[in-house]
């Protein structure tokens, strides 16, 4: 097996008293989706926060290509090739889609003007590539649907040099349709293969339908992992409901029922 | 039917429709009956020579506060201290032009007043926008707090230095210094001096009387002579201030880092935008602006007084409204701020044209026309952002 891209061992965060993450071990590989499942609270966010570079680890260790690597800000993580694309997409509403393609990274020529032309092109060009023809670039974000505005962030994260590409939720708050639009955006990013993309998502449906690798993590640890092969789809719903067996949910459920 | 995209959905605009959903339309709009309205009630005397020159005094004015007040507001921030700040730099120059400069540096050059007031108001606008930006407080609150703040230090400092509040009759500097010359002379001579030769012309070949607008018409002395010679020094300010504004909003990095700053502040910091260095130097340029302001009234009169600039920040925020500027930020437009200043510049002084009307109309009007602006660019808002 190839070396893995971002390789992450015994990560423990903690917020004074608060253990978010106690020991967690990820691998991500290059041209392959590792859905990173969860309940509330498990600990995904505190996660991919640590990866992105908003929080430090207390403890473990960060590797990328091999080599142990330290994120002291966004900016580092982002450098190292870690393009996190949060629920709210950190999209202007107001703006073009091209400023907000360009958004904090405008290609200039002197006097700072803007090379407005060159840019309508690239952002066409490359929301064209993971699959959204969007002829007007120079429409207003707030026209757009959600699953395009998706799209636009994840164009911007690849063009600007993402190598993991971190997806926060990003089939959450989307209609059917768009949802699906989605998850073929992804597919797109997976087959140009230099690029690995963890996903993480409550949906258990859709991480079966895109993921090559899962991990489980359920009050801040890791419950379970593995590919695709080696986990049966009972195994994945029972990882999903954080390790309870399905069946005792329903024990559960029944109990309350009598009561009433 | 299967390869229809959520893409088609958006209907193409053609040129004429783009036009007129621009964001400064209505505020041209506005502009266009001003004019015709104000010519009309005044039989072209708003727009003769005198006319004329006293209405652009007015709107460069206004447009050069307002070009700063509507540029902080696209970045999501109000500065309320720019009436008290034309007041302060009023009174640091006209007291260093009179009293010297301070700790005994000797006489004040026009040059040397004009700079060291403008490090002072620079060094107020920094001290502001640090205050905002790091302790998170609305400017709307922090600002007035500097309304009072630099009010009460000009009257202090006024009464302090020159036993009044008021100073007059310095020295006329524009004659000898040319740094007061670009503040408080006059510019754009060859307009008037071409007026005045196509009206004689006209005279001269027996069409229309002299005191017809188009001819000749409030621009000859007793003596049959050009009277009026230019416009305020300030017009060539309020222009160059416009150009260059419009050019850095529409054109530039910073222009992008602006409007995505009054935006979603967060989605411009996540994406590396210096959100707060944007903010500082914006509270600095309204104070840049403020000092403009105050420079050509200082230079242009050879007075200054502790009221100067009273509640100019009140009419800087209208105008940028009436202009097309989001209250919240992230939207709005130089030009549409031009318009509306020309517009709210005129109402202000047709009581001089029109004398049967009650010049407190002009308030009644301003009031009117701002509620009616701030509906239409919330309407505008909703119709970018979906309705929300």
């Amino acid at each position: 097996m190839a070396t893995p891209y971002l390789k992450v061992e015994n990560l423990v965060k903690r917020f004074g008293p608060f253990t978010a993450l106690g020991g967690v071990d990820l691998e991500v590989y290059p041209g392959e989706v590792h859905a990173l499942l969860g309940d509330n609270g498990a600990g995904k966010s505190t996660l991919i926060k640590t990866l992105a570079g908003v929080h430090q680890p207390t403890e473990g260790q960060i590797y990328i290509e091999g080599k142990p690597v330290k994120f002291r800000s966004p900016r580092d993580a982002s450098s190292a090739g870690i393009g996190t694309v949060y629920q709210d997409l950190a999209l202007n509403q107001l703006m073009s889609v091209t400023r907000n393609f360009f958004m904090g990274r405008e290609l200039k020529s002197s006097l700072g003007r803007l090379r407005m032309d060159e840019m309508n092109q690239i952002a066409h060009d490359e929301m064209k590539k993971i699959g959204i023809d969007f002829s007007d670039p120079t429409q207003a974000v707030g026209t757009m649907s959600g699953g395009q505005r998706q799209t636009l962030a994840i164009a911007r994260a690849i063009y600007f040099g993402a190598k993991v590409l971190i997806l926060d939720e990003p089939t959450s708050a989307l209609g059917q349709k768009q949802q699906m639009g989605v998850l073929k955006t992804m597919m797109r990013v997976r087959n140009r293969g230099d690029i690995a993309i963890i996903f993480i998502t409550h949906n258990e449906i859709h991480s079966k339908l895109v993921a090559d690798r899962f991990t489980f993590l359920a009050l801040g640890k890791v419950i379970g992992a593995g590919s695709k092969e080696t986990l049966e789809g009972d195994e994945i719903r029972r990882l999903m409901a954080g390790g309870a067996n399905l069946g005792d949910l329903a024990a559960e459920l029944d109990e309350v029922r009598a009561e009433a | 039917m299967s390869d229809r995209s959520e893409a088609d959905r958006l209907q193409q605009e053609t040129w004429l429709q783009r036009t007129i959903r621009r964001p400064e339309m209505g505020a041209f709009i506005v502009m266009i009956v001003i004019i015709v309205a104000l010519t009309w009630a005044s039989s072209g005397k708003a727009f003769n020579a005198l006319g004329l020159k006293n209405n652009i005094q007015i709107i460069a004015q206004y447009g050069i506060i307002a070009i700063g007040a509507a540029a902080l507001m696209i970045a999501g921030e109000f500065d309320l201290s720019i009436g008290s700040m034309i007041g302060f730099a009023g009174m640091s120059m006209a007291l260093m032009l009179k009293w010297g400069l301070p700790f005994g540096l000797g006489e004040a050059t026009p040059l040397a007043a004009f700079l060291a007031t403008l490090v002072m108001t620079l060094t107020f606008g920094w001290i502001i926008g640090n205050i905002v930006v790091r302790s998170g407080l609305s400017s709307f609150i922090v600002t007035l707090a500097f309304l009072f703040f630099l009010r009460g230090v000009t009257e202090v400092a006024f009464r302090l230095i020159n036993q009044s509040t008021q100073v007059s009759g310095l020295e006329d500097f524009k004659e000898d210094s040319w740094v007061a010359w670009i503040f408080g002379g006059e510019v754009f001579g060859w307009f008037y001096d071409a007026w005045f030769w196509i009206g004689q012309r006209f005279v001269d070949m027996g069409y229309g009387r002299t005191d017809q607008w188009f001819t000749l018409g409030g621009n000859l002395n007793r003596r049959g002579e050009q009277w009026v010679d230019g416009f305020d020094a300030r017009f060539f300010w309020f222009i160059l201030l416009a150009a260059v504004a419009m050019f850095i909003m529409n054109r530039t990095q910073l222009g992008n880092w602006i409007y995505a700053t009054g935006d979603n502040k967060e989605a411009a910091r996540a994406n590396g935008v210096p959100v707060n260095r944007v903010k500082i130097g914006l509270f600095m340029f309204t104070a840049f602006c403020a000092t403009l302001f105050a420079a050509c009234q200082v230079f242009e009169n050879n007075t200054s007084d502790a009221a100067k600039g009273n509640l100019m920040e009140l009419f800087a925020i209208a105008i940028a409204v009436v202009g097309g500027t989001l209250m919240t930020g992230g939207f709005g437009s130089i030009l549409g701020v031009v318009f509306g200043a020309i517009t709210v510049g005129l109402v202000a002084n047709a009581v001089f044209f029109i004398p049967e009307i009650d010049g407190a109309w002009f308030r009644v009007f301003l009031g009117a026309i701002l509620l009616a602006a701030v509906f239409a660019n919330e309407r505008i808002r909703k119709r970018i952002t979906g309705g929300i």
